[in-house]
């Protein structure tokens, strides 16, 4: 079975999955018609940049062993004492692996210096670092309010280690239908900016640097993430960043979990007499395909694909937070059952998850079958459930659940979803409901 | 021919304790014998004396060039046979699979003696010599006799063409005409005969009967009856839960299957005792149970990130249980999470 993805969250899982790879990707947008149709934003722009300059950094990955750069992003002080915000992303591979890795900043004079990781949000994508400092040294201000669709920002960071630049655009409101909020911002996001502020002209931080879809758009963190982010750490640092990390994803999972059992599952009907349920939540987003075009199929099906377009970044080899739920209803054409049943088989025995993760991060699948038939009986199922469980992050699976109906000679519903990073309790709860509400009409 | 080793020991013991009392007995048995005592020749001959070489005025006349053209004579001399090497170039040597190997020459010949000459071997037997006791049809002669029959042999073949063609069929998820499935159906038929054929070959060359129509027509029957263990396994996986031991115990009818077909393979192309038959069809068998596991084991990931199920479904006239309830898969996976639970703390 295939994941469909929308463009969206298929260029940010390339942005942030390759950024690993160092200077990638992405066409290099000229910023050339943004600032010469606007000769008042680009003055306004250079002042901004200079008055700010003094407070960004660029965050250097540094690999000890062979003591390069593997990683860069940006990121600015937030207050006098050396705390620094940057993405999670940039920092991740640090706080997976402290021992291999140190962070560096470089300032724009060109001093370097180590920075310690102090908090991480891992669902929002943000981290806080700090530097030793001597004085107090000056910083950004965190915005107040939030700021109306249309207004001008700007966004600085050192895209591909060519050096800090700022890049004018618009202000877009919040990512339409988003499960952890992201605002939209059009203007170009590269590789190297994340974690670099997102200013408004009063010079406050509004939004921090995270992904781009090309094309100038760009997503941004809400400042009030970082606030709060900022204001936890204030009150009580992180034990460890690794426990940290997986409370946010306990509870990250808790909240949106909540969010779909507290929704309505509406009824719906696919195919001629499959009947499924759709999750009636904004941030999950519903597809359809169907082969009513091909002549020659032996087999008419219809798949229905509803996913939640948005995922945790942990590494680069590993996301979570993922949820994808597909339907898929079958009509024999001109064939046996047993021909049917043969072709049906193929459909179904090649499942995969809905998340990357290896073998550092999680467990092997493990599996169960049975026939099941809900209490209604209004179906017959073959089930399978499989799990694995996140190595780094107690209590926290990932599940796949596939359902095949065998009780039509020359029909058959599927039912099928993964979601990754889930406990026990709602995994089963889900199952359960999800099982529940699959039947024929 | 099968040379029992116990025997000729007991024989030896005996002719050496009577070797004086025995009764005269002038005739006397030479087989032509290859290196692993395959039977090539045998002469009987009443004489005092026989002469063995390389030329036309020998009695027993052996081609091999290692031979002198005079080489050896065998006498009856006062109630014995005695080898007489007449100075050869290579010697012949008394050769018993239990003695060392010595010279031959003056040796007083006993039953079941091997002398080698050349590279060729003379195995000795007087008349005496106690045989085997008559092997009685087995009841599965009748049964080859049966598949070997061109009409059983059309039969199974035939039957075997159309499961394979079935099976293409049903696996093929667009439309097929006849002859699109004629070429890989014959070409799997072909490709199943390879194995009857090359045990025929096998047994051929080791101076057996090929018999290869038998070893056909038992092979295809066998062949037949895996399909149908292969069906009865994709029923039983179909019908039960991931944790039932039926489906494991469904496997052994193919494993016995195979082991059944190996071993009328051997009974049918070589002529061995029962045990060795039973190793040497068991030995197969593992090899193939065995080494297709390895196989599948060697290609393993070191991690998989896909997950590996039992998606056995079948057409509903082929479901014979009932199904569970939604809280007794929901209890059951409650256990699932356990188990991967422990696998993180390996």
């Amino acid at each position: 079975m295939t994941n469909t993805l929308s463009v969206a969250q298929w260029s940010e899982r390339i942005l942030i999955g390759n950024l690993m790879k160092a200077f990638f990707f992405l066409v290099f947008i000229l910023l050339s018609s943004f600032i010469s149709n606007d000769s008042y934003a680009a003055e306004q722009a250079e002042q901004l940049f200079n008055q700010l300059k003094p407070s960004l950094y660029q965050i250097k990955l540094i690999d000890k062993a062979s003591g390069e750069k593997s990683f860069i992003g940006s990121g600015f002080q937030i207050n006098k004492n050396g705390i620094i915000a940057t993405n999670y992303h940039v920092i991740s591979s640090y706080a997976l692996h402290p021992k291999k890795y140190r962070i560096e900043y470089l300032d724009h004079q060109g001093n370097k210096g180590e920075l310690t990781l102090q908090s991480v949000d891992v669902i929002n994508d943000l981290a806080l670092v700090k530097r030793a400092v001597k004085r107090e040294i000056p910083f950004l201000k965190l915005s107040q309010t939030t700021p109306y669709k249309g207004d001008k920002l700007f966004s600085l960071g050192n895209p591909h280690d060519l050096g800090m630049i700022v890049v004018p655009g618009t202000y877009n409101g919040l990512k339409k239908e988003s499960f952890n909020e992201r605002i939209h911002f059009t203007g170009s996001i590269n590789a190297g900016m994340s974690g670099g502020p997102v200013v408004n002209k009063q010079a406050e931080v509004v939004g921090v640097n995270v992904a781009t879809s090309g094309n100038s758009i760009g997503f941004l963190v809400p400042h009030n993430k970082l606030v709060a982010l900022y204001q936890n750490f204030q009150q009580a640092p992180p034990e460890s960043i690794e426990k940290q990390m997986a409370q946010q994803l306990m509870a990250n999972q808790e909240k949106l979990m909540a969010a779909i059992f507290n929704s309505s599952w509406q009824v719906k009907q696919l195919g001629a007499q499959g009947s499924i349920p759709i999750i009636d939540v904004p941030f999950i987003r519903c597809w359809g395909d169907s082969n009513t075009d091909k002549t020659d199929a032996l087999i008419l099906t219809a798949i229905a694909n509803c996913s939640l377009d948005e995922n945790i970044y942990i590494s680069s080899r590993f996301f979570t937070g993922s949820l994808d739920i597909e339907f898929r209803t079958m009509q024999a054409k001109n064939i046996s059952a047993n021909k049917f049943y043969h072709l049906y088989q193929q459909q179904i025995s090649q499942a995969g998850a809905g998340n990357i993760a290896g073998k550092d991060n999680v467990t092997e699948y493990q599996c169960h079958h049975d026939l099941v038939m809900p209490d209604n009986q209004a179906i017959n199922n073959k089930s399978i459930l499989c799990t694995r469980a996140y190595k780094k992050f107690p209590d926290l699976f990932d599940v796949l659940y596939l359902s095949a109906s065998i009780d039509k000679d020359k029909q058959a519903l599927v039912s099928h979803f993964t979601i990754a990073g889930i406990n026990q309790a709602n995994a089963l709860a889900f199952t359960r409901r999800f099982m529940e509400a699959v039947s024929w009409k | 021919m099968e040379i029992n080793k116990t025997e000729i020991n007991k024989t030896e013991i005996e002719d050496m304790a009577s070797a004086t009392e025995k009764p005269l007995t002038k005739e006397i048995i030479i087989e032509e014998v290859s290196r692993n005592y395959k039977l090539l020749h045998r002469y009987k001959l009443s004489q005092q004396q026989i002469h063995i070489g390389r030329d036309y005025q020998n009695d027993i006349i052996l081609s091999d060039p290692h031979i002198c053209p005079s080489h050896a004579s065998i006498e009856f001399r006062a109630g014995h046979w005695q080898l007489i090497d007449h100075q050869t170039v290579n010697g012949s040597f008394v050769e018993n699979p239990t003695q060392k190997k010595h010279d031959a020459h003056q040796h007083i010949v006993k039953d079941g003696d091997i002398i080698s000459l050349g590279k060729s071997q003379l195995r000795i037997f007087f008349n005496d010599h106690k045989v085997l006791p008559t092997l009685a049809f087995s009841p599965f002669e009748s049964f080859v006799d049966l598949m070997r029959n061109p009409i059983t042999l059309f039969l199974s073949i035939a039957l075997f063409v159309f499961i394979t063609g079935n099976v293409f069929y049903l696996n093929q998820p667009i439309e097929v005409n006849f002859s699109q499935l004629f070429v890989p159906t014959i070409s799997m038929a072909l490709g199943f005969a390879l194995w009857p054929a090359s045990v025929a070959l096998i047994s051929y060359l080791n101076k057996y009967d090929s018999r290869i129509m038998a070893q056909l027509g038992v092979s295809f029957v066998f062949f037949n009856l895996m399909w149908l263990s292969s069906v009865l396994e994709s029923i039983v996986s179909f019908n039960s839960a991931s944790n039932a031991i039926l489906p494991l115990l469904v496997m052994l009818p193919s494993v016995a299957l195979a082991f059944c077909l190996f071993w009328l393979n051997g009974y049918i192309g070589f002529q061995m005792t029962a045990t060795r038959r039973a190793i040497v069809a068991a030995a197969i068998t593992t090899l193939l149970f065995g080494g297709s596991y390895l196989v599948n084991y060697s290609k393993k990931p070191e991690f998989n990130p896909r997950p590996q199920y039992n998606a056995t479904i079948m057409m509903p006239s082929l479901l014979l249980t009932s199904s569970n309830s939604v809280d007794n898969f929901i209890k059951d996976s409650e256990k699932l999470f356990e188990q991967t639970k422990k696998e993180v703390l390996k």
